[in-house]
């Protein structure tokens, strides 16, 4: 998978491009708008993350441009500015989805998974963690032929927990999956540790819950 | 009141107060006049009776000497009258004119009256000679009703045509007024184009009004970019920040204690984020920049914030009462605004209540309005402290409950931005009631 990441301010590009390659993502950078521009014409591109907010030139209309040369490539944009129009506009223009500054590195690789998901239509569209079977589509949990019924939040966490098995997400990274865009006014609530519980004995009347770990101090992991 | 019709009341007012002044003096002046021409005439006329009575002797006037004569018209608007003056009368010997009621025929008319003594063969008589005043109170009376008949007319006519005279007067201020000032709700909106007037304090005004505005739009868009390049330019290094840390958590020889300390500093950017969030959002709101243009059901957005907060209540064992009696189709409004609204307010309602305690969530309508009221159990407000809620940073209750002071600031922001009115009320230890009136 080729990414590049249009980003100018280089560290943040930086810590991006660690994330995926770790992730075995293959990763190229782009400082500003115009080497953007010529890497997108010379090369193919699966995914292009685009800050709309370049020095040199408009992020929207790079994205237009972009649009035409590597239509098979998939854009997620990229803003701090978080207006409501930019993100229609990008929308609009082509973009598959849209984050907003800060986000986590593990919030954008599940917004990545998800559009691969949906570009490759239904092959990928189950997750296997032990002896539960996730259906993506039909947003259904199944262990042992019986269907599980979860709530919406219980169904996403346990999706993003598997997204990123083998590795602990922490509380905050979970809580902002979950509740993006709810503007909290608390700092130090653990409401996700209410849904966890909820969720965990809804699995474990079904089998054996041994993968599901709590992390002390940190968070949970799914381990496969 | 209008400036137009305070005009046209001033105007008219003072007009009537002028006539009427007139009018009042209108018979006084009238009645002088008359008196006067009386007067000169009285005296004429018993100067002829004297002649008369110098030619041809009294004797042809009075048939006896001793006696009285007295002569008068058919209507008895008109007579003479001369008697003598026995010496025990103390009659002073002049002439005098004045108004007097006399008896012609057992009937009392009030005439002007001429007395003149006079001396004849030794003997004092008295000449009486006098007009009737029926015509002249006629007169009287015939001018001040006209004189009122006039007022009311001048009066009148006088506010009909201030009334157009002021409003063609007024027109450039009205503009001003109605078609510039009242429809701005946001300095970016508002109409630039100059007045046109031959007056030159509405030129003045309508100059100042626009180089006013001007100023407002400008410190108005430098504030409006200035949050929105704070935002972009604080959001990026946090964003640096938080991503650094993930990776740093993310690498397995980082060991447990220093993974803990990093994910505390995430924590705080976390907030800090927050916070810059929470401070656009409230300065977003007040700037206009969100669209008020759909519609919701009030008691499916309460269903759906609750939904969103179970977990929380669930969290903190806090029992739901839901007396839903009416509902509103809620419009115009923004969705998103009004779920943040309602999410704040309830979410404070848990923040604040005791473990195991209760949130009583009503909506009803009024004879007037729609009230959805939220009720909790919790530890309540001091009195003197309710002013102070929606101040931002202000936390009043250091209790286990964490925020930063931005919950309901946003709530009061988002209010404002619906016009729906909040009370609170609230009882120490017993727990606070919000009250929001659509």
């Amino acid at each position: 998978m080729n990414v590049l990441i249009v980003e100018d301010e280089r560290s943040l590009s930086h810590e991006i491009e660690i994330y995926l390659t770790k992730q075995s993502f293959n990763c190229d950078v782009a400082f500003t708008g115009k080497t953007a521009a010529d890497k997108i014409h010379t090369n193919s591109y699966d995914f292009i993350l685009l800050d709309l907010g370049l020095p040199d030139m408009d992020g929207l209309e790079l994205l237009k441009d972009a649009k035409k040369s590597n239509s098979e490539a998939s854009f997620i944009v990229i803003t701090a500015r978080g207006e409501v129009e930019d993100k229609i506009t990008g929308l609009d223009l082509g973009a598959d989805d849209y984050i907003s500054k800060p986000f986590a590195l593990a919030e954008l690789q599940s917004r990545m998974q998800a559009i691969l998901r949906r570009k490759h239509g239904l092959k990928n569209n189950t997750m296997s963690i032990h002896d539960f079977v996730m259906d993506i589509q039909n947003r259904t949990v199944i262990a042992n032929g019986q269907s599980i019924n979860l709530t919406k939040k219980e169904f996403d966490l346990l999706h993003y927990l598997g997204l990123h098995k083998n590795r602990v997400l922490t509380r905050m990274q979970l809580t902002e999956h979950i509740w993006g865009d709810v503007l909290e006014d608390d700092y130090d609530s653990n409401y996700i540790d209410v849904h966890v519980k909820n969720l965990r004995k809804k699995l474990a009347a079904h089998g054996s819950i041994d993968w599901f770990e709590t992390v002390r101090g940190i968070g949970y992991r799914v381990n496969a | 009141m209008r400036l137009q019709i305070k005009f046209a009341i001033y105007n008219a007012l003072s007009k009537a107060l002028i006539i009427a002044a007139f009018g009042a003096a209108l018979p006084i002046v009238v009645e002088k006049v008359v008196y006067n021409h009386i007067d000169k005439r009285l005296i004429a006329r018993s100067e002829r009776v004297l002649k008369i009575i110098q030619r041809g002797g009294i004797n042809d006037i009075i048939a006896e000497q001793d006696c009285s004569f007295e002569s008068y018209s058919i209507l008895k608007e008109e007579f003479v009258a001369i008697r003598p003056i026995l010496s025990t009368e103390k009659t002073p010997p002049v002439q005098i004119i004045k108004n007097e009621e006399w008896v012609i025929e057992g009937e009392n008319m009030n005439h002007r009256i001429i007395r003149k003594p006079f001396i004849y063969d030794n003997q004092l008589y008295e000449l009486n000679i006098g007009e009737g005043l029926s015509t002249i109170d006629q007169l009287k009376s015939t001018i001040s009703k006209f004189s009122l008949y006039m007022m009311l007319g001048v009066v009148l006519l006088s506010i009909f045509i201030d009334l157009g005279f002021v409003r063609i007067l007024l027109r450039p201020f009205n503009r001003i007024v109605t078609g510039k000032l009242q429809p701005t709700i946001s300095p970016t909106s508002f109409n630039f184009t100059p007045v046109p007037s031959s007056t030159y304090e509405f030129n003045q005004l309508d100059h100042s009004i626009n180089e006013m505005m001007q100023k407002i739009r400008d410190a108005f868009l430098i504030e409006k970019e200035f949050i929105s390049n704070v935002s972009h330019e604080l959001q990026t290094p946090i964003s640096i920040l938080q991503n650094r840390l993930e990776n740093i958590i993310l690498d397995e020889k980082v060991p447990e204690e220093v993974t803990f300390k990093l994910i505390e500093s995430q924590k705080t950017l976390s907030r800090m984020s927050k916070i810059i969030k929470a401070l656009l959002l409230i300065s977003k709101i007040e700037n206009d920049q969100y669209l008020k243009n759909e519609s919701v059901k009030i008691v499916e957005l309460l269903d759906e914030v609750l939904e969103e907060i179970e977990d929380r209540l669930q969290q903190r064992n806090i029992q739901l009462v839901k007396q839903f009696y009416d509902d509103l189709q809620y419009e115009p409004c923004n969705r998103t605004l009004m779920f943040t609204f309602f999410f704040n307010i309830i979410n404070n309602a848990i923040k604040y209540n005791k473990e195991g305690g209760s949130i009583i969530v009503t909506t009803q309508k009024t004879e007037t309005n729609f009230v959805v009221e939220i009720k909790d159990t919790g530890i309540g407000i001091e009195e003197s402290q309710i002013k102070n809620i929606f101040d931002r940073f202000k936390r009043l209750n250091q209790s286990s409950a964490e925020g930063y002071g931005l919950g309901l600031p946003i709530v009061k922001t988002i209010a404002a931005f619906h016009h729906i009115e909040i009370k609170v009320e609230s009882q120490l230890n017993e727990g606070t009631v919000f009250k929001l009136i659509f």
